[in-house]
C-alpha cells in the first residue's frame, strides 16, 4: 500500500520540467553510448611514415664485423633496411626469404644494398643468430636504439627501402617476403630511372 | 582422465542454471506478487533468493576445487592456471581473468541480495521493499546470465598442449598478496551499491519519495563507500610496491573506472543529509544514486571490453555489447523513471543562503559531478576522436593532473569551511568566530612548509588548506568529545570529520609527493658507496635467483650501512617479459624508493638503479586507515533528537527499519 | 575574552601572514628546469609506442628507453624547444603517442568542455540561490504564525548543529 503523496500547492504551480531534464541526460548519455558501442580494439596504422619523400634520418654506426658505417656514404645504390631482433619470431621466421633476397640482389645489375639493424638485443645473440642460420650481408649495431627511434620503429620486424638519393621510398611494417620485395624494388627502380 | 575430472564443469554449469533460473523466477515471482497482491506467492519468494546464493556459492567452490587440483579440462584453468604456482596464487587466480571475476561479482551479489531478503522477510508485503528485491533479482539475473553465456567459466578447454597453456596468472599477478585483498574488497565496494540503487528505484516505482527508503539503505551506501574507497587505496599502493616507477595513480581508463562511482558516491554521502535534515536535493540523491550504480556498469564495461587501451585490462570482445547493453538498459529506466516521478520529488522548501551547510552541500554535489565529467570525458574522449576523425590519440596524466588541481583545491576549501557552517543560514560574525582557529591552524601548516623549504604557489596553497581543513575537523571533534564524551566519536557527523582526516592527510601526501619527488640514476659498483639525498647507498652484490615460475637477478643495496634492500628484475619463465620489482623504504618524512633498470647485466656485477626520494607517501596510508576508522565510526548509531519541527523526511528509526 | 581575539583585527593579521607566507613560498625560485627535468617533462608527455597508455617517463620497454635517449640528446644539444622534440617524436610513431590533447582541432574540445563544464556550474549556482532568494523573501500569512507558535510551545533545543549532529 503507497502511502499518499503529499502533493503541496507550490509543486502544482511549478512547470514540469523533469521529463525535460531527464531527456536532455538521455540523449547525452545516449551519444556515449554510440561512441563506446563503435569502439574497437584498435591496431595502430603503420604503413605510413612522415618520412616517405624525405632524405633519411642520418644513420652512422658500426658493424658487427667492426667496420663503421654511414648510410649517407650509400647515395648512388638502392639501400634496404631490416630491423631484426633474434627473439622475435615474425623476424626469424622472416630470416630465410633475406637470405634468397640478397643472393638474388648480388646477381643483377644495379642490386640492393641489404643491411640489418639490431633492434633491442645483445650484439652476440644476432650474431650468433646469422652464423646458425646464414647471411652474410653487415649487421649494424644500434646500441641506444637510436636508429630505431630516428625511423620511428616500435615493432619488429620492419623493413625500409631507400632510393640511391637518399630519399625513403618505402616502408613495410610486417614480415616480408623475398619475391615481392624484390617485385617491389624493381618497380621503384623502373620509376626512378 | 579428463572426462572424470569435468565433473567440476557439470556442478559448476549446474549451480550457474540453478542460480540463473532461482533469479529470474524470483523477479518475476515478485514483481508479480506485489501487482496482484499475492500473499502466498510473497511467502515463498524468500527461497529463491537462497538458491541464487546456493548457486553462486557453489559455482565459486568448484572453480576453486578446480583450481586447487589443476583440473586442466577446463578452459579458464587452461588460462589461469599452472602446475608451478604456489597456493596463494593459485586460489586469486580465480579472479585474475574474465570469467572468473565475474563468478567472484556474482558471489558477492547473491550474498547481498539473500541479505536484504533475510533483512526484509516480514515486509515483502510492503511494495517498496519488493520492487527493490525485484531489481536486485534482475541485476542478479542478468550477471548470471553473463557467466552462463557469452563468457562460460566452466567452458570444457581443448585438449591441453602445455606448451602453450597451463601458463598461470599474469605474472603482475603473481607478486604480491595484495591481490588477495585489492579486488574482492573493491568488488564489495562495486556491488554494495546495487541495494541503495534497488531502494531508490523502488522509491520512483511506488512513488513513495520521502523518507524511508533512504534510511533504510544509509548504511549500505556507506560500507560500499568505505569498501570501495580502501579497495582503490589498497590498487594505489600495489601500484606503488609493484610497478616500479614510483607513482601511486596514472589515470588509467581502468583506474577511472573506479574512481568514477567513488566521485559520485562521495557526493551522495554528503547530500543525503540534507534530504534527512531537510527534506531537499531528493531529485539529486536519487540521481547520484542512479549515476554510481551505473558508473561501476560501465567501469564494469570499460575493464572488460577492451575498447580502451590500458594496462589494467583483461577482456574478451564478446561481453562488452552485454555490458554496454545492460548499461543503456539501466540508464533508459532511471531516466524514464526520473522524468515520470521527478517533479513529484522536488522538494517544496528552497535554501536560504549560499553561506549554509546545505548551500555548502549542494556547492559539494556540483564540485563532485563537474569532477566526475571530467575524468569521464578525458576517459573516453581518445573513443570520441577516433569516432568522428578516425585517428588514435591518448589523454594522458597530464590532463587529469591539470584539471583535477584546481578542483582538489576546492574541496579542500569546501572542506575547511563546510563543517562549521550551521544550517539554513550563517551570519559572518559566526564564522568568523568559529573558523578562527582552524585558520591559524592553516597558517601554522603554511609556516612549517614554508620552514622546512617547500616551494610552488599550489602545493603551498594545498597546505595552507589542508591545515585549515584539519583544523576544522578537530574543532568539530573536540567539542563533540568534550559534550558527548566517547560518544564524541560516532555518529555520522564524528565519523566523517575522522573520514575527513583522512582525505586531508591524502591531499598533503600527494601534494607533497607529486611536487617535491627527486630522482636520480646510478650504476652502483659493489662496495663503492654512493651519496644522494642525505642518505648513502652501497651495492652489497647483484644476485642471481631461480624458482620453479622465474628467474631474476636482485640488487642488494644497504642504506647508510644498515638493512640492505632488494630491488630485482624477475623473468617469468613462462611468459618471458620482464618484470621490475622496486623496493622501498618507508619512512615518516621520506621513502626511499630504488628500481632496478631493465638494462643491467644478469652476468655482470654492476647495477644500474634509480633512487626516488618521495616525501610524505607513508602518509597516504596512513590517511587511508584513517578513513577506513571514520568510516566504521560513522556507520555507529549517533544521538537522534526528535522535535516538532523536524523536517517532514524525519528519519525512520533504523532499529525498527529492519535494515 | 576569547570574543576580542577573535575580532576583525585578528583576521586582518591572519590575512597578512598567509599572504606574505605564499608569496614567499611562490616566488622561492627552484631555478631553471635542469636539463634533466626537461627529460622528465617531456617523457612524461609522450606515451611508449607499444604499451597501453604508459608514458615514455615510467615506461621500461626498449622502446621508451630509447626514446628517452633520444629526448636527452636533444635537449642537451639545446637548440630546439621542448613542443618541437615532442614533435619529433609524434611525427615518427603517430599521435597515439601524445598524452597531452593538443589545443587545436577537435582535440581542444577536452580542455574546453570542463571549462564550459565549470562555468555552467557556477552559472547554475548563482542562478538557483538568487531564484531562492527572491522566493524567500514572502511575508508569513496565519497558517504560518499558527505553526511557529505551537512549536514554540515546546521546549525546543538550540538548532544549531555545533556538536555531534548533522
Amino acid at each position: 500500500m503507497s502511502e499518499p503523496v503529499t502533493v503541496s500547492p507550490e509543486s502544482r504551480r511549478r512547470p514540469r520540467i523533469a521529463p525535460f531534464i531527464s531527456l536532455a541526460v538521455a540523449a547525452v548519455v545516449a551519444a556515449l553510448f554510440v561512441v563506446l558501442a563503435g569502439g574497437k580494439a584498435d591496431k595502430p596504422d603503420v604503413t605510413s611514415s612522415f618520412l616517405y619523400g624525405k632524405p633519411a634520418p642520418v644513420v652512422v654506426s658500426a658493424t658487427l664485423d667492426g667496420d663503421t658505417f654511414d648510410l649517407s656514404r650509400r647515395k648512388g645504390s638502392w639501400v634496404v633496411l631490416n630491423f631484426f631482433q633474434s627473439s622475435c619470431l615474425p623476424c626469424k621466421a622472416e630470416h630465410p626469404e633475406l637470405v634468397s633476397f640478397a643472393a638474388q640482389q648480388a646477381g643483377i645489375v644495379d642490386g640492393a644494398e641489404l643491411y640489418s639493424i639490431v633492434f633491442d638485443d645483445s650484439d652476440e645473440a644476432v650474431s650468433q643468430w646469422f652464423a646458425e642460420q646464414g647471411g652474410s650481408w653487415p649487421i649494424v649495431k644500434d646500441d641506444d636504439g637510436q636508429i630505431a627511434t630516428n625511423f620511428g620503429v616500435a615493432q619488429v620486424p620492419e623493413t625500409w627501402i631507400i632510393d640511391p638519393s637518399g630519399i625513403v621510398v618505402s616502408r613495410y611494417a610486417t614480415t616480408i617476403t623475398a619475391a615481392a620485395l624484390a617485385n617491389d624494388l624493381q618497380l621503384l627502380r623502373q620509376a626512378y630511372g | 582422465m579428463f572426462a572424470a575430472t569435468s565433473l567440476n564443469g557439470l556442478v559448476g554449469h549446474a549451480a550457474l542454471v540453478v542460480g540463473l533460473a532461482a533469479s529470474v523466477f524470483g523477479a518475476l515471482g515478485l514483481a508479480i506478487a506485489t501487482i496482484t497482491s499475492d500473499r502466498r506467492l510473497l511467502r515463498s519468494i524468500g527461497n529463491y533468493a537462497w538458491l541464487a546464493l546456493g548457486g553462486a556459492v557453489i559455482a565459486v567452490v568448484v572453480m576453486e576445487r578446480a583450481l586447487i587440483t589443476r583440473d586442466f579440462s577446463l578452459a579458464y584453468i587452461q588460462q589461469v592456471g599452472a602446475r608451478e604456482t604456489p597456493v596463494l596464487y593459485n586460489v586469486t587466480a580465480l579472479w585474475s581473468a574474465l570469467e572468473g571475476s565475474v563468478l567472484l561479482w556474482l558471489l558477492i551479489l547473491a550474498i547481498y541480495t539473500a541479505v536484504i531478503m533475510r533483512r526484509n522477510r516480514h515486509r515483502l508485503d510492503d511494495p517498496l521493499v519488493a520492487w527493490a528485491l525485484v531489481v536486485m533479482f534482475v541485476v542478479t539475473a542478468f550477471f548470471f546470465l553473463l557467466s552462463f553465456g557469452p563468457i562460460d567459466a566452466f567452458k570444457a578447454g581443448p585438449i591441453p598442449n602445455f606448451n602453450r597453456c597451463c601458463l598461470g596468472p599474469n605474472p603482475l599477478l603473481q607478486n604480491h598478496i595484495l591481490v588477495l585483498f585489492h579486488p574482492p574488497i573493491l568488488y564489495l565496494g562495486f556491488v554494495g551499491f546495487t541495494v541503495p540503487f534497488a531502494f531508490a528505484i523502488a522509491a520512483l516505482i511506488t512513488g513513495r519519495v520521502g523518507e524511508g527508503w533512504l534510511m533504510a539503505t544509509r548504511r549500505w551506501a556507506l560500507y560500499a563507500w568505505g569498501f570501495l574507497t580502501v579497495g582503490i587505496l589498497l590498487g594505489g599502493w600495489w601500484s606503488y610496491e609493484v610497478l616500479g616507477w614510483g607513482g601511486v595513480w596514472g589515470w588509467d581508463p581502468v583506474e577511472n573506472a573506479s574512481f568514477l562511482p567513488w566521485l559520485t558516491g562521495t557526493a551522495y554521502l554528503h547530500s543525503v543529509l540534507v534530504q534527512e535534515r531537510r527534506g531537499m536535493l531528493r531529485v539529486w540523491n536519487i540521481s547520484l544514486l542512479v549515476a554510481t550504480f551505473s558508473l561501476t556498469i560501465l567501469g564494469t564495461f570499460i575493464t572488460r571490453s577492451g575498447v580502451l587501451q590500458s594496462v589494467h585490462a583483461f577482456s574478451n570482445g564478446t561481453i562488452g555489447p552485454y555490458l554496454l547493453g545492460f548499461f543503456g538498459v539501466i540508464v533508459a529506466v532511471s531516466l524514464a523513471l526520473i522524468g515520470w516521478r521527478g517533479d513529484r520529488l522536488r522538494s517544496p522548501g528552497a535554501i536560504d543562503s549560499p553561506v549554509s551547510r546545505e548551500g555548502a552541500f549542494l556547492a559539494n554535489n556540483v564540485i563532485f559531478t563537474v569532477f566526475a565529467f571530467i575524468v569521464l570525458l578525458g576517459t573516453v574522449f581518445p573513443l570520441i576522436v577516433e569516432a568522428l576523425q578516425d585517428r588514435q590519440i591518448a589523454v594522458g596524466p597530464p590532463f587529469f593532473d591539470r584539471l583535477s588541481m584546481p578542483i582538489g583545491i576546492t574541496l579542500l576549501f569546501l572542506m575547511a569551511v563546510a563543517p562549521v557552517l550551521p544550517w539554513r543560514k550563517a551570519s559572518t560574525e559566526l564564522l568568523r568566530d568559529r573558523l578562527f582557529w582552524p585558520a591559524w591552524c592553516g597558517a601554522g601548516a603554511l609556516a612549517i612548509s614554508v620552514a622546512v623549504g617547500a616551494d610552488g604557489l599550489a602545493p603551498l596553497l594545498a597546505f595552507f588548506l589542508a591545515g585549515f581543513a584539519g583544523g576544522a575537523a578537530m574543532r568539530q571533534l573536540v567539542l563533540a568529545l568534550r559534550r558527548q564524551g566517547w560518544r564524541g566519536l560516532v555518529g555520522r557527523a564524528n565519523g566523517g570529520m575522522v573520514v575527513h582526516l583522512g582525505v586531508i592527510l591524502i591531499a598533503v601526501a600527494l601534494a607533497a609527493s607529486n611536487s617535491y619527488t627527486r630522482v636520480a640514476e646510478f650504476t652502483l659498483q659493489p662496495g663503492v658507496p654512493v651519496s644522494y639525498g642525505g642518505h648513502t647507498f652501497e651495492l652489497v652484490e647483484l644476485q642471481q635467483f631461480t624458482d620453479a615460475r622465474s628467474t631474476g637477478v636482485k640488487a642488494l643495496i644497504s642504506i647508510d650501512g644498515g638493512q640492505t634492500y632488494a630491488p630485482a628484475i624477475t623473468t617469468f619463465t613462462n611468459f618471458g617479459t620482464k618484470i621490475p620489482t622496486p623496493s622501498v623504504r618507508n619512512g615518516l618524512l621520506n621513502d626511499l624508493y630504488l628500481t632496478l633498470e631493465p638494462s643491467v647485466r644478469f652476468d655482470g656485477t654492476e647495477a644500474p638503479v634509480k633512487i626516488f626520494i618521495k616525501p610524505l607517501v607513508i602518509w597516504m596510508w596512513i590517511g587511508g586507515m584513517m578513513m577506513a576508522l571514520g568510516t566504521v565510526l560513522a556507520g555507529f548509531p549517533g544521538r537522534r533528537r526528535r522535535s516538532p519541527t523536524d523536517p517532514v523526511s524525519a528519519p525512520i528509526d533504523l532499529e525498527t527499519a529492519g535494515v | 575574552m576569547t570574543r576580542s581575539v577573535k575580532s576583525w583585527p585578528s583576521w586582518v593579521l591572519l590575512v597578512f601572514v598567509v599572504g606574505g607566507l605564499l608569496a614567499v613560498g611562490a616566488a622561492r625560485d627552484s631555478g631553471p628546469r635542469t636539463p634533466k627535468e626537461r627529460v622528465e617533462d617531456i617523457s612524461r608527455r609522450l606515451a611508449c609506442p607499444i604499451c597501453d597508455g604508459e608514458s615514455v617517463f615510467e615506461s621500461r620497454n626498449a622502446d621508451s628507453q630509447a626514446i628517452r635517449i633520444e629526448i636527452a640528446r636533444q635537449v642537451d644539444a639545446g637548440t630546439v624547444s621542448d613542443d618541437q622534440i615532442i614533435n619529433f617524436i609524434e611525427q615518427r610513431f603517430g599521435s597515439r603517442v601524445l598524452l597531452v590533447p593538443k589545443a587545436t582541432g577537435i582535440d581542444a574540445l577536452v580542455w574546453a568542455l570542463p571549462v564550459a563544464a565549470l562555468v555552467c556550474a557556477v552559472v547554475g549556482l548563482g542562478v538557483a540561490f538568487r531564484r531562492w532568494k527572491a522566493a524567500a523573501d514572502t511575508i508569513p500569512d496565519d497558517a504560518d504564525r499558527e505553526l511557529v507558535a505551537a512549536a514554540l510551545a515546546h521546549e525546543i533545543p538550540d538548532d544549531d548543529p555545533e556538536v555531534g549532529e548533522t
